[in-house]
Protein backbone atom coordinates (compact mmCIF):
# COMPACT_ATOMS: atom_id res chain seq x y z
CA UNK A 1 0.00 0.00 0.00
CA UNK A 2 1.37 3.40 -0.56
CA UNK A 3 0.31 6.31 1.28
CA UNK A 4 0.38 9.59 1.00
CA UNK A 5 0.07 12.51 4.10
CA UNK A 6 -0.58 15.83 3.43
CA UNK A 7 -0.38 18.39 5.82
CA UNK A 8 1.48 21.94 6.52
CA UNK A 9 2.89 20.80 9.84
CA UNK A 10 6.27 18.11 9.50
CA UNK A 11 5.49 17.43 13.29
CA UNK A 12 2.09 16.18 12.54
CA UNK A 13 3.35 14.43 8.96
CA UNK A 14 5.97 12.75 11.25
CA UNK A 15 3.24 11.52 13.74
CA UNK A 16 1.31 10.27 11.46
CA UNK A 17 3.84 8.43 9.57
CA UNK A 18 5.07 7.16 13.23
CA UNK A 19 1.39 6.26 13.71
CA UNK A 20 1.87 4.05 10.17
CA UNK A 21 4.92 2.48 10.62
CA UNK A 22 3.90 1.42 14.52
CA UNK A 23 -0.04 -0.30 12.63
CA UNK A 24 1.98 -3.47 11.39
CA UNK A 25 -0.01 -2.81 8.01
CA UNK A 26 2.20 -3.98 4.92
CA UNK A 27 3.54 -0.65 3.57
CA UNK A 28 5.29 -0.48 0.40
CA UNK A 29 5.90 3.60 0.97
CA UNK A 30 4.98 7.12 2.52
CA UNK A 31 4.88 9.81 0.58
CA UNK A 32 4.33 13.36 2.16
CA UNK A 33 3.16 16.65 1.16
CA UNK A 34 3.12 20.33 2.87
CA UNK A 35 -0.15 21.66 0.80
CA UNK A 36 -3.30 20.30 -1.37
CA UNK A 37 -1.02 21.45 -4.23
CA UNK A 38 1.80 19.50 -3.62
CA UNK A 39 -0.39 16.29 -2.34
CA UNK A 40 -1.63 16.43 -5.97
CA UNK A 41 1.53 16.69 -7.85
CA UNK A 42 2.35 13.35 -6.30
CA UNK A 43 -0.77 11.84 -6.74
CA UNK A 44 -0.13 12.86 -10.53
CA UNK A 45 3.25 10.34 -10.61
CA UNK A 46 2.53 7.99 -7.84
CA UNK A 47 -0.49 5.42 -7.95
CA UNK A 48 -1.05 6.20 -4.23
CA UNK A 49 -3.65 3.95 -2.32
CA UNK A 50 -4.27 5.89 0.88
CA UNK A 51 -4.39 9.38 1.17
CA UNK A 52 -4.50 11.16 4.59
CA UNK A 53 -5.36 14.98 4.49
CA UNK A 54 -5.39 17.91 6.57
CA UNK A 55 -7.82 20.70 5.98
CA UNK A 56 -6.35 23.88 7.00
CA UNK A 57 -3.25 23.68 4.84
CA UNK A 58 -1.75 26.90 3.11
CA UNK A 59 -1.31 27.57 -1.17
CA UNK A 60 -4.39 24.80 -1.68
CA UNK A 61 -6.95 23.58 1.26
CA UNK A 62 -7.99 19.83 1.83
CA UNK A 63 -10.64 20.56 0.45
CA UNK A 64 -9.99 21.98 -2.68
CA UNK A 65 -7.29 18.87 -3.07
CA UNK A 66 -10.62 16.63 -2.51
CA UNK A 67 -12.60 18.59 -4.86
CA UNK A 68 -9.37 18.29 -7.58
CA UNK A 69 -9.57 14.13 -6.79
CA UNK A 70 -13.57 13.99 -7.32
CA UNK A 71 -13.07 15.62 -10.55
CA UNK A 72 -10.98 13.12 -12.19
CA UNK A 73 -11.71 9.43 -13.15
CA UNK A 74 -8.32 8.45 -12.64
CA UNK A 75 -8.33 9.00 -8.71
CA UNK A 76 -11.88 7.11 -8.81
CA UNK A 77 -11.90 5.12 -6.14
CA UNK A 78 -8.68 6.86 -3.93
CA UNK A 79 -9.39 6.34 -0.46
CA UNK A 80 -9.23 9.24 0.96
CA UNK A 81 -9.00 9.78 4.88
CA UNK A 82 -9.69 13.57 6.54
CA UNK A 83 -7.34 14.29 9.52
CA UNK A 84 -8.33 17.70 11.16
CA UNK A 85 -8.89 20.03 13.82
CA UNK A 86 -12.26 20.72 12.37
CA UNK A 87 -14.66 18.52 13.67
CA UNK A 88 -18.03 20.29 12.70
CA UNK A 89 -20.83 19.07 11.21
CA UNK A 90 -20.89 21.07 8.35
CA UNK A 91 -16.94 20.03 7.63
CA UNK A 92 -17.70 16.21 8.06
CA UNK A 93 -20.87 16.43 4.94
CA UNK A 94 -18.42 18.60 3.27
CA UNK A 95 -16.33 16.33 2.89
CA UNK A 96 -18.54 13.22 2.83
CA UNK A 97 -19.75 14.64 -0.18
CA UNK A 98 -16.44 14.99 -1.76
CA UNK A 99 -15.71 11.18 -1.36
CA UNK A 100 -13.40 11.15 2.08
CA UNK A 101 -14.77 7.89 3.60
CA UNK A 102 -13.14 8.53 6.91
CA UNK A 103 -12.46 11.43 9.28
CA UNK A 104 -10.21 11.45 12.22
CA UNK A 105 -10.82 14.58 14.28
CA UNK A 106 -7.61 16.23 15.95
CA UNK A 107 -6.08 15.27 18.77
CA UNK A 108 -6.93 11.44 17.50
CA UNK A 109 -5.82 8.28 19.14
CA UNK A 110 -3.53 6.08 17.11
CA UNK A 111 -5.61 2.98 17.25
CA UNK A 112 -8.33 4.41 15.26
CA UNK A 113 -5.96 4.68 12.16
CA UNK A 114 -4.85 2.09 12.67
CA UNK A 115 -8.44 0.23 12.14
CA UNK A 116 -8.77 2.45 9.12
CA UNK A 117 -5.74 1.55 7.84
CA UNK A 118 -6.07 -2.75 8.64
CA UNK A 119 -9.27 -2.11 6.49
CA UNK A 120 -7.50 -0.14 3.38
CA UNK A 121 -5.25 -2.79 3.43
CA UNK A 122 -7.94 -5.93 3.80
CA UNK A 123 -9.69 -3.92 1.05
CA UNK A 124 -6.81 -3.97 -1.56
CA UNK A 125 -5.88 -7.55 -0.72
CA UNK A 126 -9.57 -8.27 -1.51
CA UNK B 1 -23.96 27.56 20.67
CA UNK B 2 -21.54 30.32 20.68
CA UNK B 3 -22.84 33.30 22.08
CA UNK B 4 -21.99 36.20 20.62
CA UNK B 5 -22.36 37.86 23.91
CA UNK B 6 -18.73 37.13 24.68
CA UNK B 7 -17.18 39.74 22.43
CA UNK B 8 -17.39 41.47 24.99
CA UNK B 9 -17.41 39.04 28.08
CA UNK B 10 -15.91 35.97 27.77
CA UNK B 11 -18.58 33.72 29.01
CA UNK B 12 -18.22 30.64 30.71
CA UNK B 13 -19.49 28.05 28.18
CA UNK B 14 -16.36 29.38 26.26
CA UNK B 15 -14.01 29.00 28.82
CA UNK B 16 -15.18 25.69 29.96
CA UNK B 17 -14.65 24.70 26.26
CA UNK B 18 -11.06 26.09 25.84
CA UNK B 19 -10.09 24.49 29.12
CA UNK B 20 -11.33 20.82 27.76
CA UNK B 21 -9.96 21.57 24.63
CA UNK B 22 -6.32 22.47 26.11
CA UNK B 23 -6.66 19.30 28.28
CA UNK B 24 -7.82 16.99 25.02
CA UNK B 25 -4.88 17.36 23.25
CA UNK B 26 -2.15 17.74 25.57
CA UNK B 27 -3.19 14.32 27.34
CA UNK B 28 -4.41 12.72 24.02
CA UNK B 29 -1.48 13.31 21.97
CA UNK B 30 0.91 14.90 23.78
CA UNK B 31 0.52 12.60 27.46
CA UNK B 32 0.93 15.46 29.62
CA UNK B 33 -1.45 15.74 32.33
CA UNK B 34 -2.96 19.50 32.65
CA UNK B 35 -5.17 21.18 35.15
CA UNK B 36 -5.75 24.86 35.20
CA UNK B 37 -4.41 27.82 37.72
CA UNK B 38 -4.96 30.66 39.41
CA UNK B 39 -2.88 33.73 37.78
CA UNK B 40 -0.46 33.56 41.12
CA UNK B 41 0.18 29.59 40.64
CA UNK B 42 1.11 30.71 36.71
CA UNK B 43 3.38 33.47 37.97
CA UNK B 44 5.16 31.58 40.25
CA UNK B 45 5.95 28.75 37.60
CA UNK B 46 6.83 31.14 35.05
CA UNK B 47 9.35 33.03 37.27
CA UNK B 48 11.68 30.42 36.71
CA UNK B 49 11.14 30.18 33.24
CA UNK B 50 14.01 32.62 31.13
CA UNK B 51 12.56 31.89 27.77
CA UNK B 52 9.73 31.61 26.12
CA UNK B 53 7.83 31.19 22.80
CA UNK B 54 4.54 32.65 21.90
CA UNK B 55 1.88 30.59 19.26
CA UNK B 56 -0.56 32.94 17.45
CA UNK B 57 -3.33 31.35 15.31
CA UNK B 58 -5.97 32.78 13.92
CA UNK B 59 -9.56 32.35 13.19
CA UNK B 60 -13.02 32.65 11.22
CA UNK B 61 -15.87 30.71 11.76
CA UNK B 62 -18.84 32.04 10.35
CA UNK B 63 -19.59 35.76 11.25
CA UNK B 64 -17.06 35.50 13.87
CA UNK B 65 -12.78 36.15 13.44
CA UNK B 66 -10.54 35.86 16.23
CA UNK B 67 -7.33 34.63 17.93
CA UNK B 68 -6.18 31.87 20.39
CA UNK B 69 -2.52 32.63 21.00
CA UNK B 70 -0.54 29.78 23.35
CA UNK B 71 2.56 31.18 25.62
CA UNK B 72 4.71 28.59 26.72
CA UNK B 73 8.35 28.64 28.23
CA UNK B 74 10.43 26.79 25.59
CA UNK B 75 10.91 24.33 28.61
CA UNK B 76 7.60 23.03 28.06
CA UNK B 77 7.75 23.02 24.16
CA UNK B 78 10.70 20.51 24.47
CA UNK B 79 8.78 18.35 26.86
CA UNK B 80 6.00 18.50 24.38
CA UNK B 81 7.88 17.65 21.76
CA UNK B 82 9.44 14.85 23.31
CA UNK B 83 6.05 13.29 24.02
CA UNK B 84 4.16 14.03 20.79
CA UNK B 85 7.02 12.41 18.48
CA UNK B 86 8.45 9.88 20.89
CA UNK B 87 12.17 11.57 20.82
CA UNK B 88 14.48 9.09 21.95
CA UNK B 89 17.39 10.23 23.90
CA UNK B 90 20.01 8.71 21.45
CA UNK B 91 18.39 10.48 18.43
CA UNK B 92 19.91 14.16 17.30
CA UNK B 93 19.01 17.30 19.47
CA UNK B 94 15.40 18.73 17.58
CA UNK B 95 16.21 21.63 15.89
CA UNK B 96 14.48 25.56 17.08
CA UNK B 97 12.42 24.94 13.82
CA UNK B 98 11.33 21.84 14.65
CA UNK B 99 10.30 23.45 18.35
CA UNK B 100 8.40 26.33 16.70
CA UNK B 101 6.49 23.84 14.24
CA UNK B 102 5.68 21.09 17.52
CA UNK B 103 4.13 24.76 19.02
CA UNK B 104 2.62 25.75 16.22
CA UNK B 105 0.51 22.48 16.15
CA UNK B 106 -0.60 22.42 19.69
CA UNK B 107 -1.76 25.98 19.17
CA UNK B 108 -3.61 24.61 16.08
CA UNK B 109 -5.36 21.92 17.59
CA UNK B 110 -6.06 23.45 20.64
CA UNK B 111 -7.83 26.70 18.57
CA UNK B 112 -9.76 23.90 16.41
CA UNK B 113 -10.88 21.20 19.48
CA UNK B 114 -11.92 25.01 20.83
CA UNK B 115 -14.36 25.66 17.96
CA UNK B 116 -15.36 22.25 17.28
CA UNK B 117 -16.83 22.46 20.87
CA UNK B 118 -18.35 25.69 20.95
CA UNK B 119 -20.35 25.37 18.07
CA UNK B 120 -20.78 21.81 16.47
CA UNK B 121 -21.71 22.68 13.22
CA UNK B 122 -19.98 25.68 11.98
CA UNK B 123 -17.14 24.90 9.66
CA UNK B 124 -14.23 27.19 10.12
CA UNK B 125 -10.64 28.07 8.81
CA UNK B 126 -7.78 28.64 10.62
CA UNK B 127 -3.81 30.41 9.42
CA UNK B 128 -0.62 28.85 9.63
CA UNK B 129 0.34 29.49 13.24
CA UNK B 130 2.51 32.08 13.73
CA UNK B 131 5.06 31.06 16.77
CA UNK B 132 7.93 33.76 18.32
CA UNK B 133 10.44 33.93 20.98
CA UNK B 134 9.76 36.24 23.75
CA UNK B 135 11.39 37.13 27.14
CA UNK B 136 8.52 36.55 29.44
CA UNK B 137 4.48 36.51 28.60
CA UNK B 138 2.86 39.62 27.82
CA UNK B 139 0.47 41.37 29.47
CA UNK B 140 -3.38 40.14 28.34
CA UNK B 141 -5.61 42.34 26.46
CA UNK B 142 -8.42 39.75 26.79
CA UNK B 143 -9.44 36.49 28.21
CA UNK B 144 -6.62 34.46 29.93
CA UNK B 145 -6.96 30.61 30.83
CA UNK B 146 -3.83 29.59 33.00
CA UNK B 147 -3.27 25.93 33.15
CA UNK B 148 -0.42 24.09 34.37
CA UNK B 149 1.06 21.13 31.83
CA UNK B 150 3.14 18.68 33.43
CA UNK B 151 3.86 21.73 36.47
CA UNK B 152 4.83 23.71 33.51
CA UNK B 153 3.08 27.27 33.07
CA UNK B 154 0.49 27.81 29.74
CA UNK B 155 -1.39 30.58 29.31
CA UNK B 156 -3.80 30.73 26.05
CA UNK B 157 -5.60 34.02 24.94
CA UNK B 158 -8.84 34.58 23.44
CA UNK B 159 -9.19 37.38 21.07
CA UNK B 160 -12.41 38.02 19.50
CA UNK B 161 -14.04 40.49 16.88
CA UNK B 162 -16.80 40.33 14.46
CA UNK B 163 -16.39 39.81 11.05
CA UNK B 164 -19.11 41.87 9.86
CA UNK B 165 -20.15 44.96 11.94
CA UNK B 166 -23.95 44.43 11.01
CA UNK B 167 -23.64 40.93 12.46
CA UNK B 168 -24.94 41.05 16.14
CA UNK B 169 -27.51 39.00 18.08
CA UNK B 170 -30.68 40.97 19.67
CA UNK B 171 -30.18 43.41 22.38
CA UNK B 172 -26.49 43.37 21.74
CA UNK B 173 -25.04 47.07 22.04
Amino acid sequence: MRILIADDSAMMRALIKRVVKLSDVPVEEILEAGNGAEALALLKSHDVHLLLTDINMPVMSGTILLREIAGNDRWRGLNCMIISTDGSTSRREETADLDARWYLEKPFRPEVLKDVLTKVAGSLRS
Amino acid sequence: MFSLKSLEAFDLEAADALLAAIRAVAEENFFAITVPCDAGTFAELAVRQPRWLVARVQFEEGPLAGSVSCTLPEELAHVLLDAFSGWEPSAPAPTYDQVLDLVGEFSNMVCGSWLTRITRHQAFTLSRPVVEPALAPAHADGPRLFVAVRDLPLAVDVRLQSVTQDVRPEGFV
